[in-house]
């Protein structure tokens, strides 16, 4: 089975059997895996801020570091290989509180914000997540099942659609 | 299924974003009717059959409760499942409804995903 490194500001789209995403080290960053269950098209998005604004330039060279520039571009690319909105199955990990205990920047609250605005925009909901808190995460999704799996603390355990409320913790 | 629906809320952004949230949820309307409050509801559900209805309980004029009571006083219209979304979860309103015929009870403020999982399991999962 190959597994596809998603890096930080890094995004992969992969299909069928035989294939997972992977990214690792989810602290304030947001790992966005979608996934449509018909096609096995899946995509992985591992983006560190919620807007592009403050660096336009940097937004441009790599859409993937941000939330408002990734998003749209994770999801044109599994649209463009077969992916139907309405069968999405959609599940985000990460917008934990690192390096900044005393929550002066709220990287990953923000991160999160974005998150919901962006997917709202486009017309999608969220099927599962594992936010906030103050530990690092590891995402993987396996393209041959859909099945995400997700390690925190230690522990790994899948991130089921459905059985997450979402709101954060 | 096509869905027919009863979107009942003193506030008309309100009524738009429980219906975009049905809609995203994956459930085809083919009709939603819109009321102000539970006597435009009655009104309206002398001529329109529904699927379901989604009601607020604090509204100006019929109130929620008393919508709610019209209902279960109906033979045909105490079939429809009513979901309650409102401000108000405290457990003897929770159970009051419950006992007038309310399926399902979102609380205010709610995220687009929790009333998803409370029409999925009221009126089942649109996408099997």
């Amino acid at each position: 089975m190959d597994q596809i490194i998603v890096g930080m500001a890094d995004c992969r789209i992969a299909e069928g059997a035989g294939q997972v995403l992977a990214t690792f080290a989810l602290g304030s960053c947001i790992g966005l895996a979608i996934y449509d269950p018909q096609t096995k098209v899946g995509g992985l998005l591992h983006y560190m801020l919620p807007d592009s604004t403050i660096d336009p330039a940097r937004g441009k060279a790599n859409p993937y570091m941000f939330a408002d520039t990734g998003i749209p571009l994770l999801l044109e690319q599994v649209f463009g290989r077969g992916a139907v909105k309405r069968r999405l199955v959609v599940r985000a990990a990460g917008g934990a509180q690192m390096m900044d205990r005393q929550n002066v920047f709220e990287i990953g609250k923000r991160n999160y914000l974005a998150l919901r605005k962006i997917l709202w925009k486009s017309g999608i909901l969220l099927h599962a997540e594992a936010v906030g808190g103050v530990r690092s995460r590891t995402v993987r999704l396996d393209t041959a099942t859909g099945k995400m799996w997700l390690l925190e603390g230690g522990e790994q355990r899948e991130l089921v659609a459905g059985a997450s409320r979402p709101g954060g913790n | 299924m096509a869905y027919r629906v009863l979107i009942v809320d003193d506030s008309p952004a309100m009524r738009s974003f429980v219906r975009r949230v049905m809609e995203l949820s994956g459930f085809d309307l083919s009709d939603c009717f819109e009321a102000g409050d539970g006597a435009e509801a009655m009104k309206l559900l002398a001529s329109e059959w529904v699927d379901a209805i989604l009601t607020d309980i604090n509204m100006p004029g019929m109130d929620g409760e008393e919508f709610l009571r019209c209902l279960s006083a109906d033979d045909l219209l105490r079939s429809i499942p009513a979901i309650v979304i409102s401000t108000d979860a405290t457990r003897n309103r929770m159970d009051r409804l419950t006992t007038l015929g309310a399926r399902g009870y979102v609380t205010k403020p709610f995220l687009p995903e929790d009333l998803r999982e409370v029409l999925e399991r009221t009126l089942g999962d649109p996408n099997v």
